[in-house]
């Protein structure tokens, strides 16, 4: 999940005089007055709800994960805060990182899951707000877009522990962890063919 | 708009088409860009097989699952295509002539004209650079669903010229956002607002001597028939009556004749200098030297047409502009019309290049040979008061009136000011007059310089 969007804001028509094209916001000084670029507030207030319940779960499996997971929810927020994609790209690998030290502590299986797809929300929404706040801005309307989105990948995340847990639950209750890995080897091999 | 339509739309190479129907009279022009990835995902993948690869060798079954997840996550990011936006889109604006200053309501509405649904769908307007959105930005954030609309409005502060707006700027991307795509949509209407200010008659304005030989309100230096008087002289036969000076008669018996001065009308030129450096202001958001000029040049304009003079408008820039000295309430309107709408004094600049040279033989060509010339320019480099020196040298007397944009916060920007000042002073010494206003209005500001003047 480290990755820096590199996207690129549409120019600006309503600059009353045409500066070109608002670059990366942390690093544009020349705002207009008119337009907030921050994130809109529903989508920061949903990532820092989704990264409280991934702390929530990963303390429940390992409190030296909930602690890492604590961390990436202050580094989700500065980043929302500095309008920095590098700052949520780093919260997201302490998270994960606070999660493999939870697996690795002996965490509940059901805790892990809910905390990675808590994580993966809170960072994608923290983004997403972000690439939302750059093009378009805090003070138009864009809860419908936040909440499609939100809700987008809350869906691809349930289906994923649907799966995953379904078929650890179904086939691999006793099996070694070797059995998992090669049945996951098979998966991404599907994947990789399917894109 | 049928489905066909929107289906080649979607199309992945660049596409420009212009959909029409003959059941519905809306069509809008769409050109779908080429997608991009954004990477939002990149290391998604890293992170899921480095968390397999510990759950593997520390026997953590539950690493293995999250690993499992994230992989999930990576077929999410992988699948789908960013739509391309087939949407219809509309655009009203609540009033096609407003005055400058009046604020102008825009309503956009946008319809998925598509079978796709669009989940992640931004609009940016294209609000012409010259107009300032005051009230809500002109952008919004969405998911359609197939035949949903949205809708959004914002305000403008009108200002003066012809504005048009631009294509909208449609983003759309793939629910995960892994790929986007700009999709440009013009209207079937293009909206247009033309903005056309009322010309205030400015005070007196004093021109210089040289004039036409059409009988107006200048005094010249030659006697005959007008209201001054210029001189008097031996009584010649034919002279009129009421002319011979009757008390130099009584007092020493010589008849005398008494010389008025002739008023002739002058021919004038406003130069407005419309440079990319002209479009200068004291502050970020303040009122350009272009601004100032063209509305003191439209007080100009009115001021002489109605004393009698024949007036001409031309602008120093990269765009040609040149209305031809004329007279009469045709021609008024029409230099209200070129200080309104044209595209060479446009509230912001062209951005084309500036051939000094070019413009120079072109203008002197159009010059007629007794014009003189009123030029507006806010002299922020050396280049404009070189060039009032050389129309001057060339018989085209010249007054520059130059509205002041320089600021005096930091040393640099007093360095300006002061530069300014000296070219103002370089001017003056080469016998060229200048007038300079800031904050006063235009014709407060010619009344104090006037007072300064010899006739």
């Amino acid at each position: 999940m480290v990755a820096v969007s590199s996207e690129a804001p549409p120019a600006d028509g309503d600059e009353a005089r045409g500066e070109g094209p608002v670059g990366d916001a942390s690093t544009d000084p020349v705002d207009r007055p008119e337009r907030d670029a921050r994130p809109p507030a529903l989508a920061v207030v949903l990532s820092l709800v989704a990264a409280g319940v991934a702390s929530l779960a990963a303390l429940l499996a390992a409190p030296l994960g909930g602690v890492l997971l604590g961390g990436a929810t202050v580094a989700l927020a500065a980043g929302s805060l500095r309008r920095s994609h590098r700052l949520l790209s780093w919260a997201a690998g302490i998270g994960v990182v606070g999660l493999a030290v939870a697996g690795y502590r002996g965490g509940g299986v059901e805790a892990l899951l809910v905390g990675g797809v808590a994580l993966a929300l809170a960072w994608d929404v923290a983004d997403h707000g972000l690439s939302v706040g750059e093009q378009v801005g805090r003070g138009a309307r864009t809860r419908r877009n936040v909440a499609v989105h939100a809700g987008a990948t809350l869906l691809a995340g349930a289906l994923s522990v649907g799966v995953v847990y379904g078929v650890y639950r179904a086939a691999a209750g006793s099996r070694p962890v070797a059995a998992l890995a090669l049945l996951l080897f098979g998966a991404v091999v599907l994947a990789s063919a399917l894109r | 708009m049928s489905e066909d339509d929107g289906a080649a739309t979607t199309d992945e190479s660049a596409t420009t088409e212009g959909v029409s129907t003959t059941d519905e009279p809306a069509t809008t022009e769409r050109r779908a860009l080429r997608e991009a990835e954004t990477g939002r995902w990149d290391g998604v993948r890293g992170a899921a097989l480095a968390l397999v690869g510990v759950g593997v060798v520390t026997r953590r079954p539950g690493l293995v699952l999250l690993g499992a997840v994230g992989v999930g996550y990576a077929l999410y990011a992988g699948v789908g295509e960013a739509p391309a936006a087939t949407l219809d889109v509309t655009r009203t604006v609540s009033d096609v002539t407003p005055e400058p200053g009046d604020e102008v309501t825009v309503a956009v509405r946008a319809r998925n004209a598509g079978d796709a649904p669009l989940a992640d769908l931004r609009l940016v307007d294209g609000v012409p650079p010259g107009l300032a959105v005051v009230d809500g930005p002109a952008r919004v954030a969405t998911a359609l669903r197939p035949g949903a609309s949205v809708a959004f409005e914002y305000v403008v502060r009108a200002s003066r010229g012809e504005h048009e707006w631009e294509a909208l700027t449609a983003v759309t991307r793939t629910p995960s956002g892994s790929r986007e795509r700009t999709t440009e949509i013009d209207p079937a209407e293009p909206a247009r607002v033309v903005c056309t200010p009322e010309l205030a008659a400015g005070g007196d304005l004093p021109l210089r001597g040289l004039t036409t030989r059409y009988h107006g309100r200048m005094p010249t230096d030659v006697g005959g028939a007008g209201v001054e008087f210029h001189a008097t002289r031996e009584y010649r036969r034919g002279d009129p009556l009421k002319r011979v000076d009757w008390n130099r008669r009584a007092r020493t018996g010589e008849l005398a004749t008494v010389e008025l001065r002739k008023e002739r009308a002058a021919t004038v030129v406003l130069l407005i200098d419309a440079r990319e450096s002209a479009y200068a202001a004291a502050e970020p958001e303040g009122r350009t030297a272009v601004e100032a000029g063209v509305g003191a040049a439209g007080q100009a304009f009115r001021a002489l047409l109605d004393g009698g003079d024949r007036v001409g408008i031309a602008a120093l820039g990269p765009v040609d502009c040149w209305l031809a000295p004329g007279a009469g309430t045709a021609h008024a309107a029409e230099g209200r019309e070129t200080l309104a709408t044209d595209p060479a004094v446009a509230p912001t600049p062209s951005g084309d290049r500036f051939y000094r040279s070019r413009w120079l033989r072109r203008f002197r060509r159009r010059l007629p040979a007794d014009a003189q010339v009123l030029f507006f320019t806010p002299l922020v480099d050396d280049s404009a008061a070189s060039l009032a020196r050389r129309i001057d040298a060339h018989g085209h007397l010249v007054t520059v009136l130059s509205p002041d944009v320089t600021a005096s916060g930091t040393t640099g920007e007093r360095l300006a000011a002061f530069e300014r000042r000296e070219r103002l002073r370089e001017l003056r010494s080469a016998g060229i007059r200048a007038v300079e206003w800031d904050g006063e209005s235009f014709p407060v500001a010619v009344a104090r310089a006037t007072a300064r003047w010899s006739p």
